[in-house]
């Protein structure tokens, strides 16, 4: 390849310096004319002639061209490029090191399973990560060896840090067949309505029932004769009763963002939370945590506080009284399932006192009651002590 | 440039070419630069001196045997 370097020579005779060139048989290329100077690229090896020969001209060298510029280039900023290079592989090595390995399960005996199983298959502290293809295998071969313990498993690459999560398989081993059960009243009531998809129904609508009665059969009989013994199967809905006791303050504390945030930093290392920069939010505030980023096992967040300023609500006793009902009211809906309904709440007695509010209500609720309760057929209408133990277990 | 001139060099077997642009003028071949300014460039070929004469004359790229000239030709002559 030629190295043609671009040059400048200083001289009012141009056509003289061209004529003398010519007559050195030098290759030049692009002449350029300025005042009182030619700038034009030329050979190597004619540059050192043409130096040699026309000593008179001061012969000004200012670039080079293709290839040879690049390396002068890099020659010159060899230090900032030999800097990024080493960042460069810095970043790849970084990037790519397991620096600590999450495994997400309260049972410590099984973390220590998974961390001893991956620690075979290469996945360590301080190791490389590996492609998604290698950590699916890595999950089959663990699921694969200890499939009598682990249900799900999954890997999380997060960074530089694996997040390992798993699922414990539960294996049920009921040793006995309790195959004939009758559905008995977990509680007293008066039954509303009863379905029944297997067994014989044993009490009918408005009949009031106590607890452990039986309401539907799991034996069918004929004249007195057991015929058959069935698992009894059947929903029985009845109304219930509830002596709640319930208080609450007078007065409320309400919290109510003013509209004013401002940003700070928090840094977290297991439980230990630490804020970076002095809270620029005087009096009350809300603190939201953004996560930005883990690095050798500290946490970064961005935080937003918002400053809050708390009213103070005083109820009168009508105000108190009906937000103390909503709330007991709120309570029981929780733990009532689509079919289950309040019939009717009475508020039996109030009392004020120390700025609270006590109450006794009486809540009419309609219920499922029946649940299985299992026997064996030799001893039909007993049960013994696992039979309820279980019975207790499905409830 | 120099690569297609050859090859035409080879197929044709010519001494020299003259190429005349819109306003350049390109000669490959020549043996010697007789003069040169801004008016006036002479150029010594095999069998004559080709005399160009015009107006803000200039050389833009040479070497021993091509030369790539610019400027406002009025008048080319050859002299034997």
């Amino acid at each position: 390849m030629k190295h043609y370097i671009l040059v400048r020579i200083k001289t009012p005779k141009k056509t003289s310096l061209l004529l003398k060139l010519n007559r050195l048989n030098v290759d030049i290329k692009e002449i350029s004319y300025e005042k009182d100077c030619l700038k034009f690229l030329i050979l190597d090896k004619d540059l050192k002639r043409v130096k040699k020969y026309l000593i008179s001209f001061k012969v000004e060298i200012i670039d080079e061209t293709g290839i040879y510029k690049l390396k002068k280039e890099l020659k010159k900023n060899n230090l900032i490029i030999t800097g990024i290079i080493f960042a460069v592989i810095i970043f790849l090595i970084l990037s790519n090191l397991i620096v600590s390995i999450n495994v997400i399960h309260e049972d410590s005996t099984l973390r220590e399973l998974i961390l001893e199983s991956l620690k075979e298959k290469g996945v360590t502290r301080l190791s490389f990560k590996k492609s998604y293809d290698e950590y699916e295998s890595i999950i089959e071969s663990i699921k694969e060896e200890y499939q009598d313990r682990i249900e799900w498993l999954e890997i999380d690459v997060e960074g530089m840090v694996i997040n390992v999560r798993v699922e414990e398989r539960i294996i049920n081993d009921y040793e006995k067949d309790y195959s004939t059960c009758h559905i008995v009243a977990s509680k007293a009531g008066v039954i509303k309505s009863i379905t029944t998809t297997k067994g014989v129904a044993e009490v009918s609508i408005n009949d009031y029932v106590a607890k452990g009665d039986i309401l539907i059969n799991g034996s069918i009989k004929l004249n007195d004769e057991v015929k058959a013994n069935v698992c009894a199967s059947g929903s029985v809905y009845a109304e219930v009763w509830y002596n709640v006791s319930a208080n609450m303050p007078m007065t409320e504390e309400i919290k109510k963002d003013t509209g004013k945030m401002r940003y700070n930093f928090m840094i977290k290392k297991g439980t230990d939370e630490t804020v970076l920069l002095k809270s620029r939010i005087k009096g009350e505030k809300r603190v939201e945590n953004i996560y930005l980023f883990k690095i050798f096992g500290i946490e970064f967040y961005l935080q937003k506080e918002y400053e809050v300023e708390v009213e103070k609500i005083k109820y009168n006793e009508e105000e108190a009284m009906q937000k103390l009902t909503e709330l007991v009211r709120e309570k029981l809906d929780l733990k009532l399932d689509n079919f289950e309904e309040i019939i009717a709440e009475k508020v039996l007695q109030k009392e004020l006192k120390n700025n609270n509010i006590y109450i006794d209500m009486f809540i009419a609720v309609r219920e499922q009651i029946g649940v299985k309760e299992y026997f064996e057929e030799s001893r039909s209408d007993t049960n013994d002590e696992e039979h309820n133990e279980y019975t207790n277990r499905i409830n | 440039m120099r690569i297609m001139k050859n090859l035409q060099n080879f197929l044709y077997d010519q001494e020299y070419f003259i190429d005349i642009f819109q306003n350049c003028l390109h000669v490959y071949y020549y043996e010697e630069l007789l003069s040169l300014s801004d008016t006036l460039i002479e150029l010594k070929l095999k069998e004559f001196i080709l005399v160009i004469e015009g107006e803000d004359l200039s050389i833009s790229s040479m070497d021993k045997h091509e030369m790539l000239m610019k400027g406002k030709i009025n008048n080319m002559r050859f002299k034997r």
